[in-house]
């Protein structure tokens, strides 16, 4: 049994309070200083220490491997906010044991945007990593881990050999999520589904002192997947599980640095990074002729656009994108790509299932979705205004037409 | 102010004009003594005194200002007592005359040069068109006395000004035009109109930061389509608010509906956009409440307790005039967001009825009762 420990490192460019007035005063919709030091604050909690406890045991276990996705938004962060966490980056990935994915530089939901803009951000992110790591990665990620039978053709069309997928019942129909499946529209796609009851074992209830196998332990997690049949174990989850979402106090770190010293006193498991793991053969193809994610209790895009709110926002911001890119400015076009971070749509989401609702509120940097609705659309609309001052010289702004007058 | 006819005895729209134009004034803090011929009764408002010929201790001669017409049809030599009275009246503290079409002209012009007052004539119709082209001469000549030393001549359209400036030698510097009103019931049934409209619905006290509402308008106001904004209630502000209104430019954008029936209050809740509670303090704020119970989304602020039980209402510090400017304006310009929130706001309220509260209430009367809680 291989097991792929996968973590991802994001985080998005957070709006300021950008007012119905403010439009047209030139102020910027992000507040850079404040995005950096929630992200000093993090580094603090999750970032070094993890990266040490991770480098400590890529030097000491020489079997350990590690896959990492790390977003276009978080280089930018992290090179103005924390330098030193970018260069321990290097330094794992210059082990060769330490596999980088590819995924959209701006976290954004652009696989639902016409053609070429999924293209055009993999490929921001592709130059980002050779230009930071020197690394061209062959497994793709999607944001929030969405996997369809379209995104897999894409995938095969920008020649990757593999993609990772929620492992849930809904696209297994049956089978394990510790098999190498692949595309059933693209068998040179393979795909690796996340185990999302070991992974969630780890993200989600580990410090959960009503949770029946609290505490957790390295030894008892690691009997766990010896106990489980398959050939890989896929363990994906985010970087901040580590020191943020589970305090230092709870323990988490001294787990991770106790997995790889278990993991290698216990005959028959070994590690890959996602490179190696969709390497093996695939025993079965997988179809997915609608979009899973990893997300919620019905992994599907409800969490991004499962509202009125959040479809609105989405829709204008899909039509400013037209405007944006006849316009022709750069700093329009990145403007409107860090709005069209995933986070941000998130932010958005209203009530919900009890465990759901917790885990969105966890996440928001608002006070309600209504206000991130309005200060999403204020920004946007003052986006618009400049990609048409842009385009047409004094014309006068029209009316959107979302916003017609019933 | 020199008038004919008031509530109740009136026949046409001079009475309600003056009825409902001394109303505002009053609320404003102006008041007002009314002149007119005949003795009443009259509808009461407060702030309005009145007088008449019949109450004058010091006629010259028995008779002298004896009135034997009534409202509806004057008796000869009715017009000209009428005036000597005027012309006579003590005018006390009053710092303006205004007199309304042709009755009062004469005595009001006599009262003004001998006080040094300023003179105010408003002409809501002129006799040439109320004999169809053949004007009675001696109400002509009153109203052209009324017209020519009046300093400001008001009139009730366009149509009149140019009247009295082709037809009347008025100077066209002098003459405003001041439109007549409908009365607020009527007003209310209008306002299920298209038009959006922000309410603000609750006392007009100094806590309850109304001005705050009217800065923010008057910051929201220039955008097109321009919304309606409605203030309901009343209260010791008022005069204040109404001043501040009018000089924040807002006359055509502020209603200010007084106190209104439990059915206006329901049909204002049907037709509102948006509710605005701008309180300095607010123990909890059920005006706001009920708006949102409504379906209206609502901007309170973050001092208002209501802000405790739910999260589908915007908060607001309550002097950021700006913030809740920009509020009001994302949910008039976002109708997603309206929706949402109204409907998110609806359903939050649904939980808040009075039967949990009267039991939460008798909770707390078993712990004092049996002794503590289980």
């Amino acid at each position: 049994m291989r097991i792929v420990l996968y973590l991802h490192l994001h985080q998005p460019w957070r709006l300021a309070r950008f007012r119905y007035l403010d439009l047209g005063s030139g102020r910027p919709y992000i507040d850079e200083a404040r995005n950096l030091e929630i992200f000093r604050g993090i580094a603090e909690r999750c970032y070094r220490p993890t990266l040490a406890r991770l480098e400590a045991a890529l030097e000491r276990e020489p079997e350990f491997r590690l896959s990492l996705s790390i977003t276009g938004t978080y280089l930018e962060q992290a090179a103005k906010a924390a330098p030193d966490v970018l260069e321990t980056l290097r330094r794992l990935v210059r082990t060769g044991r330490v596999a980088l994915l590819s995924e959209t530089y701006y976290h954004s939901l652009a696989f639902l945007l016409p053609p070429p803009e999924l293209h055009d951000e993999v490929e921001l992110h592709r130059e980002a990593l050779r230009r930071e790591f020197g690394v061209r990665p062959t497994v793709l990620r999607m944001t929030e881990l969405a996997y369809s039978d379209e995104l897999a053709r894409f995938a095969e069309g920008e020649r990757f050999r593999g993609m990772l997928v929620e492992g849930w019942e809904g696209i297994l129909r049956g089978m394990p999520p510790t098999h190498v499946y692949c595309a059933a529209p693209a068998p040179t796609v393979s795909l690796l589904a996340r185990h999302y009851m070991l992974s969630d074992d780890i993200g989600f209830r580990f410090s959960s002192t009503s949770w029946s196998e609290y505490p957790l332990t390295a030894e008892k997690y690691v009997r766990w997947i010896a106990a489980t049949p398959g050939e890989v174990v896929n363990l994906f989850m985010d970087f901040e599980t580590f020191g943020e979402h589970h305090p230092a106090s709870s323990g988490i770190l001294e787990f991770l640095s106790a997995l790889p010293r278990t993991v290698r006193a216990t005959p028959g498991l070994s590690w890959a990074t996602v490179d190696e793991a969709v390497a093996l053969p695939p025993r079965e193809s997988l179809s997915a002729p609608t979009t899973v994610s990893w997300a919620d209790q019905n992994r599907d895009l409800g969490a991004w656009l499962g509202n009125d709110l959040q479809r609105s926002a989405f829709e204008a911001a899909k039509k400013i994108g037209v405007l944006v890119r006849k316009a022709g400015a750069p700093e329009l076009l990145e403007t409107w790509r860090r709005l069209l971070t995933s986070d941000h749509f998130y932010y958005m989401y209203v009530g919900g299932h009890g465990a759901d609702a917790g885990v969105h509120q966890y996440f928001s940097s608002y006070g309600s979705p209504y206000d991130a609705y309005a200060n999403y659309m204020n920004s946007l609309m003052d986006l618009r205004r400049r990609a048409l001052e842009r385009l047409g010289g004094a014309r006068v702004p029209e009316r959107p037409e979302w916003n017609r007058p019933r | 102010m020199v008038g004919w006819e008031w509530p109740p005895n009136h026949s046409g729209g001079l009475g309600v004009h003056c009825f409902e134009l001394c109303k505002e004034l009053t609320k404003m803090g102006h008041s007002v003594t009314f002149l007119s011929p005949f003795p009443g009764p009259h509808t009461r408002v407060e702030g309005v005194t009145f007088r008449c010929p019949a109450d004058a201790p010091d006629d010259p001669f028995p008779g002298a200002y004896e009135i034997r017409g009534s409202p509806g049809g004057w008796q000869e030599g009715d017009i000209e007592r009428f005036n000597a009275w005027l012309a006579r009246f003590p005018i006390g503290e009053h710092h303006l005359i205004h007199a309304h079409d042709w009755f009062g002209t004469v005595g009001a012009t006599e009262l003004a040069r001998r006080s040094g007052r300023p003179l105010v004539m408003t002409v809501h119709s002129t006799e040439y068109d109320r004999s169809l082209g053949h004007p009675w001469k001696e109400i002509l000549e009153r109203e052209r006395t009324g017209v020519a030393s009046a300093d400001r001549v008001i009139a009730v359209s366009e149509h009149l000004k140019r009247q009295l400036v082709e037809r009347y030698g008025a100077s066209p510097d002098k003459v405003r035009v001041i439109y007549n009103a409908v009365r607020p019931s009527e007003r209310l049934a209008a306002l299920t109109g298209s038009e959006m409209i922000v309410l603000y619905l609750g006392r007009l006290a100094a806590m309850k930061g109304v001005d705050t509402f009217l800065r923010a308008a008057a910051r929201v106001a220039p955008r097109t389509p321009a919304p309606l904004f409605v203030v309901a209630g009343e209260g010791p502000e008022a005069p204040r608010l109404l001043l501040l209104a009018a000089r924040l430019g807002l006359a055509d954008q502020v209603l200010f509906l007084g106190k209104i029936s439990e059915e206006e209050r329901v049909t204002l809740l049907a037709a509102a956009s948006v509710f605005v509670l701008p309180s300095v303090v607010e123990p909890f704020g059920i005006a706001a409440a009920e708006a949102m119970a409504a379906g209206i989304p609502a901007i309170v602020s973050k001092t208002s307790g209501i802000a405790e039980i739910t999260d589908s209402v915007f908060t607001v510090d309550f002097w950021d005039v700006d913030e809740f400017a920009s509020r009001i304006s994302e949910l008039l310009e976002y109708p997603t967001l309206r929706r949402a929130m109204g409907d998110a706001g609806r359903r939050s309220m649904l939980l808040e009825g009075w039967e949990a509260r009267a039991l939460q209430t008798a909770g707390v009367y078993f712990e004092l009762v049996t002794g503590g809680r289980r």
